[in-house]
């Protein structure tokens, strides 16, 4: 099972339920898209997965046309919402907003200008200020590994767990992450510290655990840029106590180390990739052009992957 | 309206050293006093106490009769005692208006009163003679029309009782006489004036009594007219003052007559500042440059040094040709200057006296490690040389008194062992002890074969010590005066351009 | 007898505010080891030295630029840069020839070049172009970092893995116990407290930094001297490069972020003066150990809310700045 299955499916079956009659043929589209910035893998892979699905939908339908704009901050993404309205004058619109609160009112009044609003991974303070929302699934993302690590632990061991930067989308993940771990009371999560998403941090965090605990079954690394720094700390110390390193998200890196099994410490990931981005654009384009609507929620689901599946998740193309 | 002020047995102590041992004297209402002393006698910190910036660790101050003690300079001003700093205390970028009303702001509720604030301000501009709008920052004033703005200040707070220190250290003769005129109708108006001077001459005509201190104590009090200046300098020193020139040498044999000049200048033009200057000093010669403030001497010279853009036709040192387009060359070919802004130009305050000295010849001590104990020796070495009095030679320049700060800054300007050195406003700010041992210093280096170059406000000081003077006005090289007709007279005549 | 008592009184104050930062990082070891016996371990000890190794080492060079007055904003995205490009051009290179050693060599010395010649342009860009070093260095800042992610699509650049099992002893090999970044580290700090300390350029330095104008007068080349500290940042910022490239094998645009202000951090809490003047690279040197040492602590407790982190950095360094702070 893979997610653009999993996207169609849904998708259809809404579409099928509650479309208006498909009396427009065909209607021009003038699609915005407002993205963050590539500032860090995942942003990478965002802005280059946007950038491939405005390639591949503006050759295959001549009445769609794709603005891309990407921004460093909450308030140059705010700027650019209106630029899109008075300037590229877009009738449909996908954004990933940089932060929910902020965004909430700039992206209200474009959809009171008749604009459809599709919302990707970061849902708005007020749903009533979009159309669609499409999302990654951050329980999923801290459930999917807690499961994992517990089942290959048997119950009964000793794990440590970075996280990224206190935002709502880390505390969800971490929320799951200990509501599964409540049900193994002989497995103790030693501690978790801020590694910021980054590789250099994680690398000193990870150092850091390992001078303070002397017994570590598996590092829940939480994101795989912190997992290459997690790796590095564990190669230095020369430590084979650690038996799993899970990193998350399924960069190209990792799957392709998870295929070819160079390291015995990776031996799943899960799933959340930056492709949502390209799954939104073209969901609410092709939507757009048949003149319908999307549902009003979308989710994304993060799943499992192993060497059994990893191969429908590695895209060497992207950056990520 | 003026007020009298009787010290008693004054004792500061900055820490543990005692800087005034108990002074007591009475100024009474309405006289000029001219306060006289060495740099370090205690003059300033009285005044300081005198005017709320200091308090006194024992004693008291007495305003008409009864004790008052100042915790701040507003209480004092209040009380109608202003010090005027030697140091401007001006912010640059303010109106005058808004630098006469700082801290003292009129307000109309929670708004400033602008317009009354402008209608006062001209008022006091009026009164000491200075026409500008009130509205101009203060930065676009040349040094002169700010001193008058701090007396303008003042003014406005009403002041009875007005204390001067060095006011006149950068002004020039004819601003300075405009200052006494000032003086002469607060005088008249009522006002007691407190005069703190190095220059004699002038605390020998503004003032009606002269009060002599030394190492923090009281010594003497005279009326003017009974005093030579001579007597003033011996009283301040405490001890029978030579006198402040050297003899003069016989001025060198000049180029006409065949002898090799050490610096030759043709047609040196700093735009906006000197047009078309030329000039040459002999080995062993002391010229002198002098001229109006804003007559372009000081400018003449940075633009010599390469400090500042400028045209030459031709530089001759010893008769090669040589060309400076920064200071490091100007070293490099042997030719070094000493600015008159001792502290924003001339010595790093913050460093210590070795890193001073050694800073324009360092190539000497680093081979290629720098050696602290070369340079502490050609410190040693110096510090007898030159006369320069400290406790110990470990400290930063700024703990030495203005005159020896002076002295290590010749110090070092001289330490690259220049053949030609210009010294701009060499005894600026300087006692009178120091000032003579700078004089003499100036001799010796001439008669080492130095080209000597003096620039001077003090007229005083060049026709006392130079072989001939060059005097500038407005750009431009007004006249070449020779050892046989250097007046006084003479080159205010020429400065001014009333000369016949 | 007056003068000698002063300076005695002062110089018991230079004294006190000399050893402000090494009482703080003192303080703070004690603190370490109470809360927890393993922060006095060596192996420890090695981990904190060697991850400071790349600050520190950026940290000496910037205790020029910020003695002579000036500043260097860009050195984090300066060193993402040069890592990026390192790695680029020796993944390139090893495509022509077979001598990884050889080409690992190349790379180095690549990386204290580019450091170099990236220090000298802020030089110029600063004394030629008359340009405060505050706008020029944080127009660098974006300008390094942009095109660092231009180079890498946003993503990571990954040293080709032949060559980073040659390179990764770099940064993981030990001499004498002491792991090679310490080493590393220790010389730039003795050659940059030598310079700043012993010779000509160095005295300079700082009687720039003290009073620009007095050293214009006296005949000391501004420029010149400027120029080179911008020079020497780069370098020291190249070596610290150099050393970072074989930890991760990998560059990307979180590479360095937020170095410049840990950097100046360091160089500030060691007692050197933000206006420039004076300062010291011991200083420097314990300011930035005590830097890495206050979030070592952290992660190995758990007293602290995670939340806080950042909070107890901050009071440490108000803390510290406070006990050196100038009467």
């Amino acid at each position: 099972m893979n997610i653009k299955s999993i996207i169609f499916g849904v998708a259809a079956s809404v579409v099928a339920l509650g479309a208006p009659a498909a009396a427009f043929a065909q209607n021009k589209v003038n699609l915005g898209v407002a993205i963050p910035a590539a500032t860090h893998s995942f942003t990478a892979g965002i802005v280059w997965w946007a950038n491939a699905a405005k390639a591949e939908l503006e050759k295959e339908h001549k009445d769609l046309k794709v603005t891309i704009k990407t921004a460093a901050n909450a308030g140059e993404q705010a700027n650019q919402l209106q630029d899109l309205v008075t300037a590229n004058k877009i009738n449909s619109l996908v954004i990933f907003p940089f932060e929910s609160a902020a965004l909430t009112k700039p992206v209200a009044q474009v959809k009171n200008k008749g604009v459809y609003v599709t919302v990707v991974d970061r849902g708005l303070t007020d749903p009533s200020a979009q159309d669609a929302y499409i999302s990654g699934d951050n329980t999923a993302f801290g459930k999917v590994p807690a499961e994992y690590i517990a089942k290959a632990l048997n119950g009964k061991g000793n794990i440590v767990a970075m996280r990224g930067i206190a935002t709502t989308l880390d505390n969800e993940r971490m929320d799951a992450f200990n509501s599964v771990m409540k049900d193994y009371p002989d497995i103790k999560l030693l501690d978790a510290k801020y590694a910021n998403w980054n590789r250099d941090d994680a690398f000193k965090v990870m150092q850091d655990y390992l001078t303070r605990f002397k017994q570590i079954d598996a590092v829940w690394a939480a994101d795989d840029d912190m997992a290459v720094g997690v790796l590095k700390a564990i190669e230095q110390a020369k430590r084979d106590d650690i038996k799993i390193v899970f990193g998350g998200a399924g960069s190209k890196g990792m799957i392709k180390t998870l295929i070819d099994g160079k390291d015995s410490r990776i031996q799943a990931n899960v799933s959340y990739s930056p492709k949502f981005i390209y799954e939104a654009i073209k969901l609410t384009a092709e939507a757009r052009l048949k003149g319908e609507a999307l549902p009003a929620t979308t989710i994304v689901p993060s799943v499992l992957i192993t060497k059994d599946n990893a191969k429908d998740f590695y895209f060497p193309d992207s950056p990520f | 309206m003026s007020i009298a002020v009787r010290f008693e047995n004054i004792v500061k102590e900055f820490g543990t050293v005692r800087v005034l041992h108990g002074v007591s004297f009475e100024l009474p209402r309405g006289g000029v006093y001219g306060l006289l002393g060495e740099n370090g006698a205690g003059k300033s910190t009285l005044m300081k106490i005198l005017s709320g910036y200091e308090q006194p660790t024992e004693g008291a101050v007495f305003v008409d009769g009864e004790a008052r003690v100042f915790n701040n300079s507003r209480a004092a001003e209040a009380a109608g005692i202003v010090l005027i700093h030697q140091e401007f205390n001006l912010a640059e970028d303010l109106t005058i208006a808004q630098n006469i009303f700082l801290g003292h702001e009129k307000k109309r509720g929670w708004w400033l009163d602008d317009a009354a604030m402008r209608t006062e301000t001209a008022r006091v501009l009026a009164q000491v003679g200075l026409d500008k709008n009130p509205d101009m920052p203060v930065r676009h004033l040349i040094v002169a029309e700010k001193q008058l703005v701090e007396i303008a200040k003042a003014l406005a707070r009403n002041a009875r009782l007005l204390i001067m220190d060095e006011p006149t250290a950068s002004l020039t003769p004819g601003e300075t006489e405009a200052l006494f005129r000032l003086m002469g109708r607060l005088h008249e108006a009522g006002v007691t004036i407190v005069y703190i001077s190095h220059k004699l001459d002038e605390v020998e005509r503004t003032t009606n009594e002269v009060i002599v201190m030394r190492d923090g104590r009281f010594v003497t009090r005279r009326p003017t007219a009974e005093l030579t200046r001579r007597e003033m300098a011996n009283l301040m020193v405490g001890r029978e003052l030579s006198d402040l020139y050297p003899p003069k040498d016989p001025s060198p044999a000049p180029s006409s007559a065949g002898a090799m000049p050490r610096l030759k200048v043709v047609g040196m033009t700093v735009p906006g500042w000197a047009q078309d200057v030329g000039f040459e000093v002999m080995p062993g010669e002391i010229l002198g440059f002098a001229g109006l403030v804003g007559a372009g001497r000081t400018e003449l010279f940075e633009g010599l040094l390469g400090l500042r853009p400028h045209s030459v036709e031709r530089i001759e040192l010893d008769g090669h040709e040589i060309r400076i387009r920064n200071p490091r060359e100007a070293v490099a070919q042997g030719l070094t200057y000493l600015s008159e802004d001792r502290k924003g130009k001339g010595l790093h305050v913050g460093f210590g006296l070795r890193e001073n000295l050694t800073l324009m010849a360092l190539e000497h001590y680093a081979k290629p490690w720098l050696r602290p104990g070369d340079e502490m020796r050609a410190l040693q070495t110096a510090v007898k040389d030159f006369g320069i009095r400290t406790g110990s030679l470990d400290i930063r320049a700024s703990s030495l008194s203005g005159g020896n700060q002076q002295k290590l800054a010749l110090a070092k300007v001289l330490h690259p062992k220049p053949k030609v050195i210009v010294l701009d406003e060499p005894t600026r700010g300087v006692d009178v002890g120091a000032k003579r041992d700078i004089y003499f210093l100036i001799q010796r280096l001439a008669r080492e074969g130095h080209g000597v170059i003096v620039v001077s406000s003090e007229l005083m000081e060049l026709v006392g010590l130079c072989h001939r003077v060059a005097v500038m006005r407005a750009g431009r090289l007004e006249a070449m005066v020779d050892a046989q007709h250097l007046t006084e007279e003479e080159l205010i005549s020429h400065a001014t351009g009333t000369k016949n | 007898m007056v003068e000698g008592r002063l300076e005695r009184a002062r110089s018991f104050g230079s004294w006190l505010h000399g050893v402000g930062p090494v009482v703080g990082l003192a303080l703070l070891c004690v603190a370490g080891t109470l809360l927890n016996s393993d922060f006095a371990s060596l192996d420890n000890a090695m981990n904190v030295l060697t991850r400071t190794a790349f600050i520190g080492i950026i940290a000496v060079g910037m205790c020029f630029v910020i003695i002579s007055g000036g500043i260097d904003l860009s050195v984090g995205s300066m060193a993402a840069l040069i890592a990026g490009l390192v790695i680029l051009l020796m993944n390139t290179m090893a495509g022509w020839m077979d001598q990884p050693i050889l080409v690992v060599a190349i790379g180095m010395a690549f990386s204290v070049v580019l450091g170099a010649a990236f220090g000298l342009a802020h030089g110029l860009l600063i004394t030629r172009g008359r340009i405060e070093p505050f706008i020029v260095t944080l127009g660098t800042l974006g300008i390094f970092r942009a095109y660092l992610t231009y180079f890498s699509n946003g993503g990571a650049i990954t040293l080709d893995d032949s060559l980073s099992d040659v390179y990764s002893p770099v940064y993981y090999t030990s001499l004498a116990g002491v792991p090679i970044p310490v080493w590393v580290f220790l010389l730039v700090a003795i050659a940059g407290g030598v310079i700043l300390n012993r010779t000509a350029f160095g005295r300079y330095v700082q009687a720039i930094g003290s009073n620009e104008q007095v050293a214009r007068y006296a005949a000391v080349d501004v420029d010149k001297i400027k120029v080179l500290t911008y020079a020497l940042l780069g370098a020291c910022v190249g070596i610290a490069t150099l050393l970072y490239v074989p930890r991760l094998g990998s560059s990307s645009p979180t590479t360095g972020l937020l170095w410049e202000l840990e950097a100046i951090a360091a160089v500030i809490v060691g007692g050197t003066a933000l206006k420039g003047g004076a300062g010291s690279i011991a200083g420097t040197v314990v300011g930035a150990i005590l830097l890495s040492v206050i979030s070592n602590i952290l992660n190995l407790t758990s007293i602290i809310s995670v939340y806080l982190n950042a909070a107890v950095q901050g009071f440490v360094i108000i803390t510290v700045a406070f006990l050196q702070r100038r009467k």
